[in-house]
């Protein structure tokens, strides 16, 4: 164990490297750049290499051949450059390949100020792709969040073999704090499932646990087949709707199914609640100042801080804020993750605190807006 | 009954016959680039289990569905990237990438472009059948100035793209054309070709008939075939500058890049262990 | 407890709260949460850290300073600034060389010529921060002194070291 004082990106930086990353593509971009030039001079030394190339499509395309030749790997971006990773995270996904995503949002839309930050892509980050599935999004506030949700990021990617995102901004990025460092012997590191097969009877895509296949590598002698058309078992294409259905279940199974074991969060003075605040990534912070603002002003609020976006564990959720009247969303955006939880609390109201602000949201100003509601 | 091909150990025969259309020239280039695995492998300079295929979308790039060894099916242009982090990762492997001339040269371009740059371990091997074939028939970089195609109902105005040009001036470490009218020689090529480090570019000029052919006044594979046959140019030691091509004057194949400058993977190694070592602070 | 380190770019504020904070995160039980704002301008426009400190973890829970219990002023500029960030009844260390006003409020106000002990006593003007620090550490002993002066090993260039361990412990060598 190791403590230290680092900003967010450090915390990823360093979490990828005790997670096992041995590859990271990445091209340059505020505010993820010093995730990228922290690793370009660390993980060299842990024997990972570290590429920059011509683009993000580039990068996210170099990362799921490194995936292929069994290196953990990851890539770090923000929001334009997510954009362009979009086609390559479908093809991830289709062919499941394990990989870890850092997005560390800022201002947009489109070049926006580059250097803030900003809720804006929380949706696009699991929606953004085609072909309508689900990757888990995991969802930081501080540098020891950043830490922790790293090597929980690359052990979910490797366990369910998909694609996850990281998701942070600009804030968390360049906010420094105290970061306990558990290395590896003090955490679970996650591996993905390798073949017991011998290669004439394996099948690339054939779920061996709860949905997931076992992964064989380029140069294991076992003549995998990475397919982005639509497959059967053995990879091979099959244009069928059974086979279709099949797979569609399957990969979106796999993931949804895991939200009860994925789901992660912080809640304080839930129990009891009349109002619940439900916030995630920087705006957290804000939140819980203001619910403790009004908690001294003698009204029963909780907070819960979401550090799994997606999958959603709906039954997780309404179970903590089940005591509260009213709900409010609290984030730094038009309101985008408030249409989530509109949708699986139902029997409350639910009410949409968007607080757009450059920087994190000021408590004061959530108290004053949340008051004309309590 | 059916008799074994001498190529069948190295295909997934379960899935002959292929997609492509009859008479496609993509089956000969697939045979004769097996073929020259074939020679590799035997002459104990390849191991089979270091063999890996990439390719994006399009026509030439299924050719990743048929043999066996891994193989990547990945997604449009994209076939490079994936390839060379393979190749990082895994040094031993030798990639293979193929591709059409959509997928290679113009939504791929980018890629290729800083591939050869780095001199990347890679063999890209790039079909120009003049066409993008499996979205049908639309025009390529590389077609012909003044063909017909379905974007271009009234004649291609652009000129064409000579990649030859572009990867010999970028640095490949060998750059070659050859025809499937002249499976032989591009045989020799591909075998040449698989020995080399750093990046090792041969473009193949392929036939369309379904696509191509057809839409310029081609009735059968066949004609087509004697028409391309009709206007290659085979020459031994061609120079850069006859590399250009348009319809009219032909398409001149052979060996215009040939030398032995390191790989990226070797350099990067070397920087790798100077690091490791404590070499590089 | 929430701590304002504020000044002009130049001033080095970045690296006094930097060191501060790291000090506190790696030698005490305290968590801290720690942000730096500075102009892009640097050499003259506002520079300030905001670092916030808590037995527990959730309750090192924001990164601004919302009311500060302690604050640093390098200068007149951010003093006024600022100055109503700071709470009743904190400790505002000032830097007398850079400030002429100094506002009426509840504090403890430590108002000491920091430039000017780094300029003349020290012998260079850039370590004035240092000194500053170690005003502050001194009267508040929120770190262990060696905490401070290891982690300014750590973090400054080996050929600065000497001179902002000097001015660090001026106040130390006084009594
Ligand atoms: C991002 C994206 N854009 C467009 C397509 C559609 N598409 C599939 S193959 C292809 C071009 C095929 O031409 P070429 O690469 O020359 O290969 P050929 O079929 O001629 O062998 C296109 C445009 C796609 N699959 N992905
Ligand atoms: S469309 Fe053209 S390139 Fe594609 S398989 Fe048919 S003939 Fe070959």
């Amino acid at each position: 164990m190791r403590v230290d004082y680092i900003t967010g990106n450090t915390a990823i930086a360093e979490a990828a490297i005790v997670a096992g990353l041995k590859f990271y593509a990445g091209y340059p971009i505020t505010p993820s750049s010093d995730i990228f030039e922290y690793l370009a001079r660390e993980l060299p030394k842990h024997g990972g290499h570290v590429i920059q190339f011509e683009d993000e499509i580039a990068s996210i395309n170099a990362v799921i051949g490194a995936s292929w030749a069994c290196a953990k790997a990851m890539t770090a971006t923000s929001g334009p450059g997510f954009s362009l990773m979009l086609e390559a995270i479908s093809l991830a996904v289709i062919t499941e390949t394990p990989l870890v995503i850092a997005y560390v949002m800022r201002t947009g839309p489109s070049t926006g100020v580059p250097t803030r930050a900003g809720q804006y892509d929380v949706l696009q980050a699991t929606y953004g792709f085609h072909g309508g599935l689900v990757i888990p999004v995991l969802a930081a506030s501080t540098p020891q969040e950043a830490y922790d949700l790293t090597v929980k990021a690359f052990n979910v990617s490797e366990m369910l073999r998909t694609p996850v995102v990281l998701l942070t901004d600009a804030t968390i990025a360049h906010t420094y704090g105290k970061v306990i460092m558990r290395e590896r012997g003090e955490l679970e590191i996650i591996e993905r499932i390798r073949p017991l097969t011998p290669p004439d009877k394996y099948k690339p895509y054939e779920p061996v646990k709860e949905h997931v296949p076992a992964m064989a590598c380029f140069g294991d002698g076992y003549n995998v087949l990475v397919e982005s058309l639509t497959h059967d078992e053995r990879g091979y294409y099959a244009p069928r709707t059974d086979v279709q259905r099949k797979l569609m279940w399957r990969l979106y199974r796999k993931i949804v199914d895991s939200a009860p074991k994925l789901f992660d969060y912080s809640a304080i003075g839930l129990e009891g609640c009349d109002y619940a605040f439900i916030s995630y990534g920087s705006t957290a912070l804000s939140a819980q100042v203001a619910a403790k603002m009004l908690r001294e002003k003698g009204y029963r609020v909780g907070t819960l801080k979401l550090r799994t976006l997606y999958p959603i564990y709906e039954d997780g959720i309404r179970k903590l804020v089940s005591s509260a009247k009213k709900v409010f969303v609290i984030e730094n955006n038009v309101g985008l993750y408030y249409r989530e939880l509109r949708a699986i609390l139902r029997d409350k109201e639910v009410v949409s605190v968007p607080i757009i602000d450059l920087d994190l949201p000021q408590p004061q100003e959530i108290v004053e807006v949340v008051k004309q509601w309590l | 009954m059916a008799v074994a091909h001498p190529l069948d150990k190295y295909l997934r025969t379960d899935r002959i016959p292929t997609m492509w259309c009859p008479g496609c020239g993509l089956g000969i280039v697939m045979g004769t680039l097996l073929r020259a695995v074939d020679r590799r492998i035997k002459e104990g300079s390849l191991k089979r289990e270091n063999v890996g295929f990439a390719g994006g979308i399009g026509c030439t790039a299924r050719m990743t569905l048929y043999p066996l060894f891994d193989s990547a099916h990945v997604i449009h242009g994209r076939a490079i990237p994936f390839a060379l982090a393979v190749k990082i990762v895994k040094p031993e492997m030798k990639m293979i990438v193929v591709g059409g001339d959509g997928d290679l040269a113009a939504i791929g371009g980018n890629h290729i472009l800083h591939a050869i740059r780095r001199n990347a371990d890679l063999l890209v091997v790039m079909v120009n059948n003049m066409i993008y074939g499996m979205t049908g028939g639309q025009v390529a970089p590389t077609t012909p100035r003044g063909l017909y195609t379905t974007t271009t109902p009234y004649g291609n105005p652009e000129r064409e793209m000579n990649m030859i040009k572009l990867t010999a001036a970028l640095g490949a470490n060998y750059v070659a054309r050859g025809s499937i009218t002249h499976p032989q020689l591009l045989e020799q090529y591909l075998y040449k070709a698989l020995g080399k480090r750093g990046l090792a570019f041969v473009e193949v000029i392929s036939t369309c008939p379904e696509l191509f052919g057809r839409h310029i006044g081609f009735r059968s594979p066949v004609d087509l075939y004697m028409e391309i046959r009709k206007r290659i140019v085979i020459k031994a030691k061609p120079s850069i500058e006859e590399s250009d091509y348009s319809w009219e004057k032909g398409f001149v194949i052979g060996e215009f890049v040939d030398r032995d400058e390191p790989g990226f993977t070797d350099t990067i190694y070397e920087y790798l262990n100077k690091i490791r070592g404590g070499g590089v602070q | 407890m929430e701590i304002l380190i504020a000044g002009r770019g130049g001033q080095g504020i970045l690296l006094l709260g930097h060191i501060l904070g790291r000090a506190i995160a790696k030698h005490t039980n305290l968590y801290i949460l720690g942000s730096e704002i500075y102009a892009a301008e640097t050499r003259g426009g506002d520079s300030r850290v905001d670092l916030v400190v808590a037995d527990r973890e959730e309750d090192a829970d924001f990164i601004k300073v919302m009311k500060a219990d302690i604050a640093i002023f390098m200068h007149q500029l951010q003093l006024d600034a600022y100055k109503d960030l700071v709470r009743d009844g904190a400790l505002v260390f000032i830097d007398k060389s850079n400030t002429t006003n100094i506002p009426q409020r509840n504090w403890k106000v430590y108002l000491e010529p920091y430039t000017d002990i780094a300029e003349k006593e020290i012998g260079n003007i850039r370590v004035a921060n240092m000194v500053a620090l170690g005003h502050l550490i001194k009267v508040t002993s929120i770190v262990p002194p060696e905490a401070v002066e290891d982690t300014i090993k750590e973090v400054v260039a080996r050929e600065w070291v000497d001179v902002n361990i000097k001015a660090f412990r001026y106040y130390f060598s006084k009594s």
